[in-house]
């Protein structure tokens, strides 16, 4: 997995307390024309992931359902776009279109809790070992850094095998079990820019006012110190989120994330790419690349436009 | 300074350490019944009691960590341990070699495909940094920033699956056979074909990772190219070319080093997908096969040489930009 795009610019906008929540504002988003972009472009694509089962309906195709008589020829090649079948259909004789909507969910499904999972730990582990210089510092960062020194996909090859029970079946459904291996990987990243937000917090002085008048340290930590550092965080859960997307892809790609028959996007571009049929017939790829182009450049640009909202220089 | 240094050095070898007893935790879990997995289809009981004492899989996990690590699973008779000397990474089950062998014959492909994609995409990512921290907010810019965030938006597999599907395929029915499909071949036997084979795996990765670096690199030389001292160079009469690529770019270097060094480092994470396109026979591929396949004396050892190319990295990363910096030390 390719880390995260850089945080420097977010960070040097943190200079005061408070600066991202003042200025952070749904006026100011909108304002930048690429979040403006990205909104519409993520939008899109959440409106294909809820109308996938409408658009199933109206043309009779179920997302796993092979045609294999009309989509299918004599030699076995599937058939290109037409009426019925606006992307085509693939090798099985499924309509490529409705596996590209129902790939929407898929993406989402998994990549926003894996992220959303990866913020919670990552900034708990982050809020404490900023706050508590030391031993348990040391002990959460060197914890942060082992994990970190895993290779994300033979890791998650070694998960995969471990979620298969005595019969062969999966223990747990794989989809779940994606969503696990990332935000394994991704809490990292979180802890990392939480840590550092609290050890410059940590020693302003509304942290000593609020410790000299009897202020617990847990009801500190929470109650002071992570609203302040809120806004960059979820700002980041922006940013991470394409890259867990693109994660999802890729082990599905790989042949470890998400499983045949249910569509994923990852998986149709593999399938495409195993059978070699993308060579005389392009629109395999078509559908599913141009959902995920389109799905990790809209977050990309509404992460930009934060960042610049943030940060009008960078 | 040489304080930090040693106090890092020994966290590297902690968390070295942590990650191989994890990685052998894992595995052991993992492949409930390994015997099983090696043994013929139809094996019997015997077989498959003979193939779990051989491995010494019967015996209690700190036993077997112990053999692991001082001996190896010592099928051929030489210990094969990472404590001893020379240290080595045991013995896989499934190729009948030893680790370390099979990770070294293959380490060539991998670090060929690394190296060579780092060359490519950091001179594109500084020159196309440079050329738009010139002029922020220019056309120019406008454009490099558009490219840039269209590159990071395709997942590796789609770029590598695109090139060879254009420049291979689409070229080779055209008759014009500039880049072949897969393979490799060795820098020493022939560096020509060595490059031609390579070239489109390296376009892979740079293009992925110029999507991140022409950032970087921009934000970099923005923050450097308010300073007064380019003023006073300018104004001197220093070259624009010096200033940019002398001045300046040394100062911006640090981020850039930082986050080049973390990247080298994950590429074993790309590089499984890139060789994986292009028919590359090189560790990430091993990696794989060896996991899917359950031969878990390689999936430790290929795990082991991620983390510790990751660590490594990390540390030469801090010495160096420490030594570039020394009020940082």
């Amino acid at each position: 997995m390719s880390s995260a795009p850089p945080l420097e610019p977010a960070l040097a906008a943190y200079e005061a307390p408070g600066a991202a929540g003042r200025f952070l504002t749904v006026r100011a988003i909108l304002a930048e024309r690429s979040a403006r972009t990205g909104l519409i472009l993520v939008g899109l694509v959440v409106l294909a992931a809820l109308l996938a089962p409408v658009a199933a309906a109206l043309t009779g195709h179920g997302p796993d359902q092979q045609f294999r008589a009309e989509a299918l020829a004599e030699n076995g090649l599937p058939a290109g776009p037409s009426a019925r079948f606006l992307l085509g259909a693939d090798g099985n004789g499924r309509d490529v279109l409705i596996r590209t909507l129902y790939g929407a969910r898929i993406s989402l499904l998994v990549g926003v809790p894996a992220t959303t999972i990866a913020l919670i730990i990552g900034t708990a582990v982050g809020l404490v070992a900023g706050f508590f210089p030391g031993r348990i510092d040391r002990l959460l960062s060197l914890g942060t850094d082992i994990a970190l020194s895993f290779p994300f996909v033979v890791t998650a090859l070694s998960l995969v095998a471990l979620n298969r029970g005595s019969d062969g079946r999966p223990i747990v459904d794989p989809v779940l079990l994606v969503i696990l291996v990332i935000s394994l990987f991704a809490w990292t990243y979180f802890a990392r820019l939480t840590r550092g937000l609290v050890v410059v917090l940590r020693n302003r002085p509304f942290v000593e006012a609020a410790l000299s008048i009897g202020v617990s340290r847990p009801r500190l930590i929470v109650r002071e110190i992570l609203p302040n550092v809120l806004p960059v965080v979820a700002v980041y859960w922006a940013v991470q989120l394409p890259v867990n997307i693109l994660a999802e892809a890729t082990l599905s790609f790989l042949g470890v994330g998400v499983q045949a028959p249910t569509a994923s996007w990852g998986n149709m571009i593999a399938e495409a790419q195993r059978t070699s049929l993308y060579q005389v017939q392009p629109w395999f790829l078509l559908g599913p690349g141009i959902a995920m182009f389109v799905t990790v450049l809209g977050f990309n640009a509404i992460g930009s436009g934060i960042r610049n909202v943030l940060d009008p220089q960078g | 300074m040489i304080k930090h240094i040693a106090a890092h050095a020994l966290r590297a070898l902690a968390t070295l350490l942590a990650v191989l007893v994890i990685t052998f935790a894992l595995t052991r879990i993992a492949y409930r019944n390994p015997a099983a997995v090696l043994a013929p289809r139809n094996a019997t009981q015997e077989t498959l009691d003979g193939i779990t004492r051989a491995l010494r899989l019967d015996e209690p996990w700190y036993l077997q960590l112990w053999h692991y690590l001082y001996r190896g699973p010592d099928i051929q008779g030489a210990p094969m341990g990472l404590f001893n000397w020379p240290p080595a990474l045991g013995y896989s089950f499934r190729q009948q070699r030893p680790v370390t062998e099979l990770i070294l014959s293959k380490l060539p492909v991998t670090l060929s495909l690394a190296l060579g994609a780092l060359v490519i995409w950091m001179t594109l990512s500084i020159l196309f940094g440079v050329a738009a921290a010139r002029k922020p907010d220019s056309p120019l810019d406008r454009a490099l920033s558009a490219l840039s965030y269209a590159a990071l938006s395709v997942p590796a597999f789609l770029t590598g699956i695109l090139l060879s599907y254009f420049l291979y395929f689409t070229l080779s029915t055209y008759g014009i056979r500039w880049f072949p499909g897969s393979g490799y071949t060795g820098l020493t036997e022939d560096p020509l074909e060595w490059a031609r084979h390579l070239a489109l795996p390296w376009l892979t990765i740079a293009i992925a990772e110029i999507g991140v670096f022409q950032r970087v690199v921009r934000a970099a030389m923005l923050d450097v190219l308010g300073a007064d001292y380019i003023r006073t160079a300018r104004a001197k009469g220093v070259t624009e070319r010096r200033v940019l690529f002398g001045h300046a770019l040394s100062a911006a270097l640090n981020p850039i080093i930082t986050l080049g060094g973390l990247e080298l480092a994950a590429l074993m994470g790309g590089a499984i997908v890139t060789e994986q396109i292009f028919g590359l026979d090189g560790v990430g591929r091993l990696a794989v096969e060896a996991a899917a396949g359950g031969d878990f004396p390689v999936v430790i050892g290929t795990t082991i040489l991620a983390a510790a190319i990751f660590v490594i990295s990390t540390f030469a990363v801090d010495v160096i930009t420490r030594l570039r910096d020394p009020a940082a030390g």
